[in-house]
């Protein structure tokens, strides 16, 4: 009998010390973010959502849940109605189009859940926090450089992003006030818009050389296009001289730096995005913060300092 | 009206009838190279065909599918992932027989899904390649983490590399025209193929495995999709998880341009390179020209739609006066 109750008691004391560590095991939180993207079939928000995703395996108190939008509106908006659903703890959006996931990104603070709007930022939303790179200052970097390599009575031609896309829109803008409007002999012979993309970039840059002896000049919203026009380009000694700008910073446009064949670009780095991302996060769940907006730097590219950011990419992997 | 004359108005619709959407294809041809001096010089011309190679190749497997009753959404997702897989191999080898089989052999392992899907689990074409689009894309984003690979050394030859003076994207663009055209009017499956797309009840009828010609039909669009994804890297210069997006619409509006009806049984690969052309002479002037981006979807659009308009009525009044059964099998359906 005396047996029987020492062998309860020894069961009970075990079973109090297992709730014990449960309890404090649930006591070290673990929080829980969504990471809603844009479309990781575009290349840079893939880049962001690989930087996210490793960086918060350095954080051993949060994890991460990515969403792909598909560049979908419809899509976006319903992965942040079923986060405020979910109960995460906090929700970073890239939105694929700020105004129409505006209503959504307000229903995440109504719900009292902490949210961080990341590439681009969305304006306005009180409450919201934001991470994003300046795109009037990327393309501006390149466009000042431009002002003094570019000569005179040059020949431009200019490759756009999406109409209606934030970053697209202010980078053209950028370009426009801070250098055709300051070189009004420089001569825009083609500009078309090429959706980011490289092939489409070779289209155009195809059709332009055969309607124009003479291009000084490509004006690339980002890096794809502007590679995409250069390989239109590449050998022709008649455009051996021909600058070129872009932005993004993309390993290969640092390798056509770095060849002397891209003139430069600024850097969007996605890793420091997604580390300045999971950083404001991470104190906003931890309670060192409770609203932040901030801009990671876009340092300029060019032949002089192009190493440092090759180097970058081959420790990513980008480069081997 | 003298018998005499009939018979030369019968001719000229059968011959206007046949040959319309060529006939659209020498007016506009005449028309850009009116509106810009550049137009027709030979690097202009070769740049638009080689512009055109990539979706023309997709345009072909699309009119063989759809001359038997089916259709491939995916080709642009599959074209994605068969060309980076043939970019991978090729700088884990430096092979380039091998990266070249590598790529057609991915194009085909997904037709072959599309194939069976079709085939054996009767999804309708629409359903089921739509599921290997959305796989096929997906897989390419997990396989390089929508990371472009770069630096791809001598892969490039097949876009960008030329023989003479003719781009080798061009030579296999015009290789994928023939063997079209050859499989279509000179084998029993080509004729089997307008069969099963004309009345499939019908063709089972009389014999035709049914299965094995979609199945069939499916393959060779696989083999068709890897090529073009292969030139399309090498084209331009990296490996793109994210290329070809919205490929499928631009191949389906050459076919349909060129002829190829969606009730099945009718197209010729003649007139699919003919809409080829006729979307890449557009293209080509409006950018020659300075037309604004915006303006230029426009014009595209009601230029499409009048070609469309202008063949569809040039085959009616032919099917009115009851000519149509002198056309070529591509074209028997409307006179049955």
């Amino acid at each position: 009998m005396n047996s029987f109750f020492k062998n309860i008691k020894g069961k009970c004391l075990v079973a109090a010390a297992a709730c014990l560590m449960t309890a404090s095991f649930a006591q070290a939180q673990n929080y829980k973010i969504a990471f809603i993207a844009r479309a990781q079939a575009d290349s840079f928000a893939a880049w962001l959502a690989n930087g996210i995703e490793e960086e918060v395996a350095k954080y051993p108190d949060l994890s991460v849940d990515i969403m792909d939008s598909q560049a979908d509106d419809m899509k976006e908006n319903a992965f942040i109605e079923n986060a405020i659903a979910n109960n995460y703890d906090l929700i970073i959006v890239q939105p694929n189009n700020g105004e129409a996931q505006r209503p959504y990104i307000e229903n995440v603070v109504k719900a009292g859940i902490p949210v961080i709007i990341t590439n681009p930022r969305v304006k306005g939303i009180e409450g919201a926090s934001t991470v994003d790179a300046d795109p009037y200052e990327q393309a501006a970097v390149n466009a000042r450089l431009a002002l003094e390599q570019v000569p005179q009575n040059a020949n431009a031609v200019v490759l756009l992003g999406p109409a209606g896309n934030m970053h697209a829109d202010m980078r053209h803008e950028s370009w426009k006030k801070e250098f055709f409007d300051k070189r009004p002999d420089v001569k825009i012979v083609g500009e078309q818009i090429a959706h980011w993309n490289k092939d489409e970039a070779m289209r155009y840059m195809e059709d332009w050389v055969q309607a124009n002896d003479k291009i000084d000049v490509i004006v690339a919203m980002n890096d794809n296009m502007c590679a995409g026009a250069l390989e239109v380009v590449k050998g022709n000694p008649k455009f051996a001289n021909i600058l070129s700008y872009g932005v993004d910073g993309t390993a290969e446009a640092v390798l056509l730096i770095k060849d002397g064949k891209m003139t430069a670009t600024s850097l969007q780095n996605a890793y420091d995005l997604a580390a300045k991302n999971i950083s404001v996060a991470h104190d906003i769940l931890t309670g060192k913060a409770k609203q932040v907006d901030t801009d990671i730097d876009c340092p300029l590219i060019t032949k002089d300092n192009v190493d440092q950011y090759i180097e970058i990419h081959k420790k990513a992997g980008a480069i081997q | 009206m003298t018998p005499m004359l009939r018979k030369s108005l019968d001719v000229w619709h059968v011959i206007k009838s046949r040959y319309s959407i060529y006939f659209v294809l020498v007016v506009m041809f005449c028309m850009c190279a009116l509106l810009n001096e550049n137009f027709l010089s030979p690097r202009n011309l070769a740049n638009i065909s080689a512009q055109i190679s990539v979706t023309t190749i997709l345009a072909f497997g699309e009119t063989l599918l759809i001359i038997g009753g089916m259709l491939d959404l995916s080709c642009g997702s599959v074209l994605a992932f068969a060309g980076l897989m043939s970019v991978y191999f090729f700088k884990l080898t430096g092979s380039l027989p091998l990266a070249f089989s590598i790529g057609l052999c991915f194009g085909m392992l997904w037709n072959l899904l599309n194939g069976i899907l079709v085939r054996y689990f009767k999804a309708p074409p629409f359903i089921a390649t739509l599921a290997i689009l959305a796989m096929a894309r997906g897989s390419a984003l997990l396989f390089t983490k929508g990371r472009n690979i770069y630096q791809i050394g001598d892969f490039v030859w097949f876009g960008q590399g030329s023989i003479g003076f003719v781009p080798v994207p061009v030579i296999f663009m015009v290789l994928i025209a023939v063997i079209t055209w050859y499989i279509l009017h000179h084998t029993t499956f080509g004729r089997s193929l307008y069969a099963v797309g004309g009345n499939e009840e019908a063709a089972r009828a009389s014999g035709i495995n049914v299965g094995r010609i979609q199945i069939g039909a499916y393959l060779i669009n696989g083999a068709f999709v890897g090529l073009a994804g292969l030139l399309l890297m090498s084209r331009v210069n990296a490996g793109l998880p994210n290329a070809g997006i919205g490929y499928e619409f631009e191949a389906l509006t050459a076919a349909i341009i060129g002829g190829t009806s969606f009730s099945g049984g009718i197209g010729t690969a003649g007139g699919t390179l003919a809409g080829a052309f006729i979307v890449g002479f557009l293209n080509n002037i409006m950018n020659l020209t300075g037309v604004d981006s915006y303006l230029q979807q426009v014009i595209k659009g009601a230029i499409i739609a009048l070609a469309v308009i202008y063949d569809i009525r040039a085959k009616t009044k032919r099917s009115q006066k009851g000519l149509g059964g002198v056309e070529h099998q591509g074209e028997t359906k409307t006179s049955a």
